[in-house]
């Protein structure tokens, strides 16, 4: 079985992000593997390690990956391909999905997993995108994957009334959600070995593609600007008995919030 | 007596015995280096303190009785061992006298008074030691035939040697000395039998028999005293009684200038230590010779045990079945190590390939077949211990468990990747953000926000830094205790400045979990900076820190003086940079920590403050000081569950709750969350305040 990840780079949401002008401001940020797409390598490398597939990963934009790719290497990822290329700077989801189509048809893949979305921009769209492209089946949100032979797997789908259990055939296209796994943390003699290893570094070019091949002149969403969440004011906590709880909310709610 | 009985069994014994120790010798010499040259007159010293004047037994109020009934027997023994060669003499020539210690010397007399007593209290206690053990049967003892077959070996020694000086005195006095038996009769100092009570006593017990009763009494025990003594010997070196033997060299060559060995700087990418699996402990012949001398030496005696947190709440960490474990790990690979040690020899020494392909085929031959942590050491064992070192602060024959137990760590993490891996998200923090909470590593100073306190690349122009630690920046009760800490500082004038975002977890938990490539990391980045900034002096109120930057930095290349929070708050109470109020209500306690205490002997500078602020004065715990018990947050037990048997935190809580205590003072971050939560569990943190002594000296300075 030969498995595609997608991985994206994004940046560490513990960080606090200031704003300037619309604009995040890069200084004092760092860029760490998207959290969703950590889970979809992890579980690609247990499917290596239990089921002998073989691993790639594609990673795209972002400039200087080799760490993050580097360290799913660690993690036990076998190959890598990065594809960058100045003109996917303002790429959204679909153009992801174009350009990781081109990936797919160049490699003979039995499954692609992704992160169902990413922790930078949560659209959520990439994987579907792309199985729609590819004419492929495809299931989102996924919690478990079960490989039943070299044609099917099983997976079990987080949905709105449970979980649900569905059977692919493959080629398909599985998004994952964190909660599928506890990606490893890489240790020594990974890091190591991932050190020596090359990455497949290419431009839209060098994909057999261009950027209007993948729709680049015509993106179908954008970025028109950042702007900061409000911060939430603090709560009001109330003591005593039932009583004087009433009589000091109904009180604010009166006087103070003016809605009574 | 009859030189030739005397030869043969002279011969028999010490060859049986000399074979042994050769064996044992050798199996040392084919296990790692550990550095332990030099220092003879510290070590000297170690030795006549700790083992010869036997301190941690007979220092131990707890333990006296057995203290000193140890001790007693100890010393009888070291003052028999010229007893014994003095009848290896009488066996080849009547009358032998060793020289000076005959009857022309006052030392002669002295000597045989000296023995004469010394086997009756010897007797004494060996008897204790039997009613001890069958009828009082203290815990931490392990009972086993072993123990009474020793005692009574040694109760065989005293009795033949005293009834053997009782016939002759009964020959010589009552039977008008037929043999023309030699004894001390020098006018100057009198009759030898006049300073010899006890074996005139024990010769009144057979004074009933005949002349030549007396003579076959005499010669037989001669001969059962001799036989024992070498069955004796050769029995030592086979159980736990090797520690007579071993106990003396096993003090001298006892780690110096810190409390054990600290753990090896891991060459991580060293590709032969990859090959050979030899980064960190993972198989039995990657111990080192110290440490398999501490194998020999450990007594089985369980003091360990009963003080350590993991196994007094029940998780399964014995630690004399550690090292009896280990021991027979050991002993059962002999051969193979040795071999090992011998190919590896051979190795350095050739430079062919396909030999040395040959040989590295060999050598993984010679590999226990048991795992080492699996098979030998159950993991929930390694992974329980929180490097408190309890243990080693009371082994009377200092064994240094803890470095071994992170090695292994590090065998389990780095090489085999077998670690819990609830410990991933501390450690993930750490790789990303430089904190295990892996909060934003931008928020690190936001605790100081408002505080006027100055940040290196402001101005690095300070005499000190302030190091904040993770638990200062990022949990919100230890933020209390830094901006406490920097009120003092700024009330006394000093003159400090923090990393800000710059600093990062010092590693230590990272370490103790055998994590070395983290570690590396954070040092690595620590000290870059530090240096960058020539920092020379660094205040922290963390221990764990403390003791990581004072010792384990400079292995990298990170030289600070290094000083506790408390150390400074003395300082400057002495010095009268500020005045304490003597405002405290309720009775006060003092939580020693760990690293504070036992790794860095720091115990007095924080009760001298904390008596200046209580009214009441300061009430110890029971387990205080040296012996002091660990809240259960150190060796990274702090970022894992503790789902076996009783939370440590929570015994600690109770003992303090029994103590009936208003306010508890600490000095470290993990102790402060582990305290509170004890209390918060027993419904306790309103009528008793856990506070940092920072904190306490905050609220109580003038
Ligand atoms: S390690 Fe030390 S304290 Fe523990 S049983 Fe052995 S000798 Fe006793
Ligand atoms: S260091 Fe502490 S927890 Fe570890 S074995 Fe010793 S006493 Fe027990």
């Amino acid at each position: 079985m030969k498995i595609l990840t997608t991985v994206k780079k994004v940046v560490d949401v513990e960080l606090n992000i200031h704003l300037k002008d619309g604009v995040i401001v890069e200084d004092g940020l760092q860029y760490v593997i998207n959290a969703w797409d950590e889970s979809a390598v992890e579980a690609s490398v247990r499917l290596k390690e239990n089921k002998g597939a073989e691993t790639t990963l594609v990673s795209i934009g972002g400039g200087d990956n080799s760490d993050m790719i580097r360290r799913c290497y660690a993690m036990g990822i076998e190959k890598g391909i990065h594809i960058d290329d100045p003109a996917l700077a303002k790429a959204d989801s679909s153009i992801f999905a174009k350009v990781l189509q081109k990936v797919y048809e160049k490699g003979n893949y039995d499954l692609v997993i992704t992160g169902k979305q990413a922790q930078d921009t949560d659209s959520g769209q990439t994987g579907i995108i792309l199985a729609e492209y590819l004419g492929l089946p495809c299931v989102s949100n996924v919690i478990a994957i079960e490989v039943m032979d070299d044609k099917h797997i099983k997976v079990s789908r987080s949905g709105d009334d449970g979980t649900e259990i569905v059977e692919l055939e493959l080629p398909a296209v599985i998004t994952v959600d964190v909660s599928i796994n506890e990606p490893r943390l890489p240790q020594m003699r990974g890091i190591m070995m991932a050190k020596k290893k090359a990455i497949d570094v290419m431009d839209l070019a060098a994909l057999g593609t261009s950027p209007d091949d993948v729709g680049c002149a015509t993106p179908k969403s954008g970025i028109v600007e950042f702007m900061a969440s409000k911060m939430r004011k603090a709560g009001k906590k109330f003591e005593g008995d039932a009583a004087e709880i009433t009589a000091q909310v109904v009180n604010l709610l009166a006087n103070e919030a003016k809605v009574l | 007596m009859n030189p030739l009985l005397m030869s043969l069994l002279l011969i028999v014994g010490l060859g049986l015995f000399g074979r042994t120790m050769y064996h044992k010798i050798l199996l040392l010499t084919a296990l790692e280096p550990a550095d332990r040259a030099g220092h003879i007159k510290e070590r000297l010293k170690n030795m006549v303190i700790l083992a010869i004047g036997q301190k941690r037994l007979v220092g131990r109020k707890k333990e006296w009785a057995s203290g000193i009934m140890h001790a007693l027997i100890f010393w009888g023994f070291c003052i028999l061992l010229i007893r014994s060669l003095n009848l290896y003499g009488e066996g080849f020539i009547k009358g032998y006298q060793l020289p000076f210690f005959g009857d022309d010397y006052m030392l002669g007399y002295l000597y045989i008074a000296l023995k004469d007593i010394m086997e009756c209290i010897v007797l004494l206690m060996v008897i204790y030691a039997i009613f001890r053990r069958a009828v009082l049967k203290p815990e931490r003892l392990h009972n086993t035939w072993e123990a009474y077959f020793v005692l009574a070996m040694i109760g065989v020694l005293m009795i033949s040697d005293l009834l053997h000086d009782g016939a002759r005195y009964n020959l010589i006095m009552l039977h008008n000395n037929p043999e023309q038996l030699h004894f001390f009769n020098n006018p100057r100092y009198g009759s030898e039998f006049l300073w010899t009570p006890v074996s005139v006593g024990a010769a009144a017990l057979i004074s009933g028999v005949s002349a030549d009763a007396s003579g076959n009494i005499m010669v037989s025990m001669f001969w059962l005293h001799i036989m024992t003594q070498l069955t004796f010997l050769n029995f030592l070196p086979l159980g736990k009684h090797f520690h007579v033997i071993t106990s003396l060299p096993n003090v001298f060559f006892k780690n110096l200038g810190y409390p054990h060995e600290k753990p090896r700087l891991l060459d991580l990418e060293d590709e032969s230590a990859w090959e050979n699996e030899s980064l960190g402990i993972k198989h039995i012949h990657q111990l080192n010779w110290k440490q398999g001398l501490d194998l020999y030496t450990c007594t089985e005696c369980g003091r360990c045990k009963e003080v350590c947190p993991a196994y007094t709440t029940d998780k399964p960490l014995n630690l004399h079945d550690f090292n009896d474990k280990l021991k027979f790990e050991l002993f059962d690979n002999a051969d193979n190590i040795i071999k090992r040690a011998k190919l590896s020899a051979t190795k350095k020494e050739n430079g062919n390939t396909d030999l040395t392909d040959k040989i590295k085929a060999e050598k993984a031959e010679l590999n226990s077949k048991k795992q080492l942590i699996g098979d030998v050491i159950a993991e929930e064992t390694l992974w329980a211990c929180t490097t408190c070192r309890a243990c080693e602060e009371v082994c009377p024959v200092t064994i240094e468990h803890v470095p071994r137990i992170i090695a292994m760590r590090q065998g389990q993490t780095t090489m085999a990747e077998a670690y819990p891996k609830e410990l991933n998200k501390a450690l993930k923090g750490l790789e990303r953000n430089g904190n295990p909470w892996g909060i934003g590593y931008d928020k690190r100073a936001d605790w100081a926000d408002g505080s006027g306190v100055k940040i290196m690349v402001d101005d690095a122009d300070v005499e000190y830094l302030l190091w904040v630690g993770c638990a200062g920046s990022f949990d919100d009760r230890t933020k209390k205790v830094s901006t406490s800490l920097v009120k003092i500082l700024q009330k006394a004038d000093i003159s400090f400045a923090i990393l800000g975002v710059e600093e990062k977890c010092t590693g230590d938990f990272a370490r103790r979990v055998g994590n070395e490539m983290l570690y590396q990391m954070m040092a690595k980045e620590n000290i870059e900076i530090l240096n960058n900034y020539k920092v020379k002096k660094i205040i922290t109120a963390c221990p764990h820190c403390f003791n990581t930057l004072k010792h384990e930095y400079p292995q990298m290349g990170g030289n600070y003086k290094v000083i506790h929070h408390t150390e400074l708050i003395d300082q400057l109470v002495k010095t009268g940079k500020i005045t304490l109020n003597k405002s405290l209500e309720g009775s006060l306690t003092y939580h020693d920590p760990c690293y504070l205490g036992r790794y860095n002997s720091v115990y007095d500078q924080p009760r001298s403050i904390l008596q200046s602020i209580s009214k009441d004065g300061l009430k110890e715990l029971g387990r205080h000081g040296r012996e002091s018990f660990c809240c259960g947050a150190g060796g990274g037990r702090m970022w894992m569950e503790e789902t076996i048997g009783k939370r440590i935190n929570l015994e600690r809580a109770e003992e303090i709750v029994g103590r009936k205590i208003a306010n508890v003072a600490v000095g470290c971050p993990f102790c402060l969350t582990m305290l509170e939560d004890g209390m918060k569990e027993l419904n306790k943190e309103e009528e008793i305040k856990t506070q940092d002594i920072a904190e306490l000296v905050a609220k109580n300075m003038a």
